[in-house]
């Protein structure tokens, strides 16, 4: 016990002393956008930035992109001198160059660039009601009030309210972004807000339907519009030869900029304390909900999935070993060698991706079903080997034994194959579990908020990027500690009973 | 076919059988009869089959040709419940196996209530008798791996004789104890021998086949080379084989 609680005070000091510590800023080298040829440059992976940015890359001049899956990142990777500029949207420029006093944005503008919702091309009547929507909200003025609500001397004044009378009886409409994005769209109290939500919503009433949310990375919102997982994407998101290539735009609703981000070395130092920076973090807004949330889906989808997992990996196992020690079961076998082939063969990721954007890719179903379904099927694989290696690992004389006084195949692997062969691989069970339990911290893939994808936004929206990541890590460093130990627990239980006289 | 088969004497009857794994032949038309009470004693060199002769007559080994019958029934026959009939024909085997998962006990026990031939409590009664007839009613709540080789084997034949078996196969029952725990499990199987069980016994002990078979079969070369009352076959062998083998072991 005393090891444990040694290992989590350590944990608890570098977090502080990591957390605590004030970065001296690298010098800045980027000055100009004539400067960014040949220098290390940050973005957003599969935004506009990173389009524009890729050109430099073959340029010859030795320019490096490096992208990243949030701006956020980004950010911290400028400050900590791993790229030398971000190039990234204005308004979450101006939003991450508040939170960071050593961080500027250039005056000369990059890039001017128009926002649109990307449809789906088979869909040439939703396109066609949207621009409809979205010109008669631009020639009434409401497209203009959603935004001087966000951006502005006037910000909060003029909010977005559905028209009394507004009847919403043509159905849903799915509306697929990447919460991540302020002030487009961001998490404020646990609900997704901001400029495209507000515009969707007004999209959505005009049309007479419903607006759901289906938050998810940036980077699959199309193939989430291609799948019909959604209706349409609204993500700040800007037309390029390369997205038209595999997915419609409506007309423009807004233009923006692309900017580039530098370090500002004039700057003096004015990072808050990390009492601030906690209290910031975690308790205004309540945002240690977000990491509640995360933390219950996180241990829902561990032990639904691990239940299947040992359910789904036992009859595989029963089957592969029945097959090796009769050489019955020949299709059934078959079958599951090429499960367990091609689950072991292929990422957990890329699984969780195409279950939800392929296999339910038309169906509304619930994520964390989703996530378990995913995790589950993938966790059997790796049980089944577990249990089979435990299986085969008996002694034939126990079998021989067994089916010598008459008892069945069935019997034999019940009461005397199964019993031995589970405490054997315990310990390997065990493992498996904790592997699973981290391996659950990808869901935030489908837009799931776990764990992880929690602190993720909390760091959108704090725009600190270390402590809540801290804080995660030590939630789940907690859970494997506690676990360990009662596996520990239940392993000398077990051996102990076989010794006692 | 012979009217035997029906002779309720006859217990087991072996017609021509035949084991190969592969193209490895071990043994080929072996034929014997097997009557009630009888105490056979199988002998041989090493690896010449005993084990697999022994094995087929529960179909733990399945033979190449020929038949097996017990109690009439031709149990190489695919439509035969093997199960039932193995309940009646007990095994010892040389390393006990012992299920380390349960205590003497339920080990004795394990079988009978599953196979609903008794209520758990009169299992349970079963077992306690059981132990104190081989002499370790103290161990009933022990688990194997605290007991001896010795002790271990002798809970091995309670948990045969827990069936009622109309037959017992002991393959190398001793072979793989030290020689002071050899004594104990002999004794046992002695006691057995006198109470009427029909026994095959493979076994290296030459001094106890003497002295408790009423049979002893002699295997080389694929075959039963020599077949006699024990006191014959030792003191008169026939085959030059079985002398030599004599020579070797006494
Ligand atoms: N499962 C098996 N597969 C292949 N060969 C076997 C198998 N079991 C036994 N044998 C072979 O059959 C022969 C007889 O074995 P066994 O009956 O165990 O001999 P014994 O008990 O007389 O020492 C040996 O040559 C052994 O290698
Ligand atoms: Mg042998």
């Amino acid at each position: 016990m005393r090891k444990y609680v040694i290992a989590a005070l350590c944990c608890l000091l570098s977090l502080f002393a990591l957390a605590g510590c004030k970065s001296s800023v690298p010098e800045n080298t980027v000055f100009s956008v004539d400067d960014l040829s040949g220098k290390k440059i940050g973005v957003q992976l599969g935004t506009t930035g990173d389009t524009l940015v890729s050109e430099y890359e073959e340029d010859g001049s030795g320019t490096v992109v490096e992208r990243y899956n949030k701006g956020n990142d980004a950010i911290q990777a400028l400050k900590q001198g791993k790229v030398d500029a971000v190039v990234i949207d204005i308004q979450p420029a101006k939003a991450f160059t508040e939170a960071n006093s050593d961080l500027t944005i250039l005056e000369e503008e990059f890039v001017n660039e128009d926002y649109a919702l990307c449809i789906s091309k088979s869909r040439p009547e939703l396109k066609a009601s949207i621009n409809e929507a979205i010109r008669a909200l631009k020639e009434n003025g409401t497209l203009d009030n959603i935004l001087k609500n966000y951006i502005g001397e006037d910000a909060g004044k003029t909010p977005y309210v559905t028209p009394e009378g507004t009847e919403h009886s043509n159905g849903t409409l799915v509306m697929a972004t990447n919460a991540y994005f302020k002030p487009y769209e961001y998490y404020e109290g646990g609900e997704i807000v901001g400029i495209d939500v507000d515009m969707a919503t007004a999209i959505a009433d005009y049309l007479g339907m419903n607006l759901k949310i289906e938050d998810m990375e940036f980077d699959s919102i199309i193939t989430a519009v291609q799948s019909g997982k959604a209706d349409f994407g609204a993500a700040g998101m800007t037309v390029t030869p390369e997205r038209l290539k595999n997915i419609d735009f409506s007309d423009t609703y807004t233009t923006s900029q692309q900017v580039i981000v530098v370090r500002d070395n004039d700057a003096i130092g004015a990072n808050s304390n990390i009492i601030e920076k906690f209290k910031n973090d975690f308790l205004t807004d309540n945002r240690y909900e977000f990491l509640l949330t995360g933390l219950r889906n996180t241990i829902i989808i561990a032990v639904c999935a691990a239940l299947m997992g040992i359910l789904i990996g036992f009859f595989v196992a029963v089957i592969r070993s029945t097959h090796d020690k009769t050489g019955g079961l020949t299709i059934a076998n078959f079958i599951c060698n090429i499960y367990l082939t091609v689950i072991r063969g292929t990422p957990t990721m890329v699984q969780l991706l195409i279950i939800y954007y392929i296999i339910f890719g038309s169906v509304d179903i619930n994520k964390l079903a989703v996530a378990i379904l995913a995790f589950g099927i993938n966790s059997g694989a790796y049980v089944a080997e577990i249990f089979r290696s435990g299986i085969m690992s008996i002694d034939n004389g126990q079998f021989e034994a067994a089916r010598s006084l008459g008892l069945t195949y069935k019997k034999t692997f019940i009461y005397v194959i199964l019993p031995q062969a589970f405490k054997n691989v315990l310990p390997a069970l065990a493992n498996e579990f904790i592997v699973l339990l981290k391996e659950t911290s990808i869901s935030g893939y489908i837009g799931l908020t776990d764990l992880t994808r929690g602190g993720d936004i909390i760091r959108s929206n704090t725009y600190d990027a270390m402590l809540p990541l801290f804080v995660v890590a030590l939630i789940y460093l907690v859970l494997v500690v506690i676990l360990s130990a009662l596996v520990k627990k239940l392993e000398r239980r077990l051996r102990s009973n076989e010794r006692r006289l | 076919m012979s009217a035997d088969y029906n002779d309720s004497d006859v217990i087991l009857r072996v017609e021509g059988l035949k084991k190969a794994f592969g193209d490895h032949v071990v043994l080929e038309n072996i034929n014997t009869t097997v009557k009630k009470g009888e105490v056979i004693a199988i002998i041989g060199p090493s690896g010449c089959g005993k084990s697999t002769f022994l094995r087929s007559l529960n179909l733990l080994e399945t033979p190449t040709e020929g038949h097996i019958y017990f109690h009439g029934t031709d149990i190489t026959d695919k439509n035969v419940n093997i199960n039932q009939l193995r309940e009646k024909i007990g095994m010892v085997f040389q390393h006990f196996n012992l299920f380390p998962n349960m205590t003497v006990k339920k080990n004795i026990m394990l079988a009978p209530v599953q196979l609903k031939l008794m209520s758990e409590s009169e299992a349970e009664k079963r077992a306690v008798e059981l132990l104190e007839r081989v002499g370790l009613a103290e161990k009933a709540n022990a688990y194997p791996d605290m007991l001896s080789g010795g002790q271990k084997q002798r809970v091995a034949i309670a948990r045969a004789m827990a069936m009622n078996p109309d037959v017992m196969l002991f393959d190398e029952p001793t072979s793989a104890l030290d020689p002071e725990m050899v004594g104990e499990v002999l004794n046992i199987m002695k006691e057995l021998a006198e109470s009427g069980m029909t026994m095959i016994i493979v076994t290296h002990e030459m001094g106890f086949a003497r002295e408790v078979a009423n049979r002893c079969m002699f295997f080389a070369d694929t075959k039963i080379m020599e077949e006699n009352n024990p006191k014959e076959l030792f003191e008169n062998p026939q085959t030059p084989r079985l002398k030599d083998f004599l020579s070797k072991v006494l």
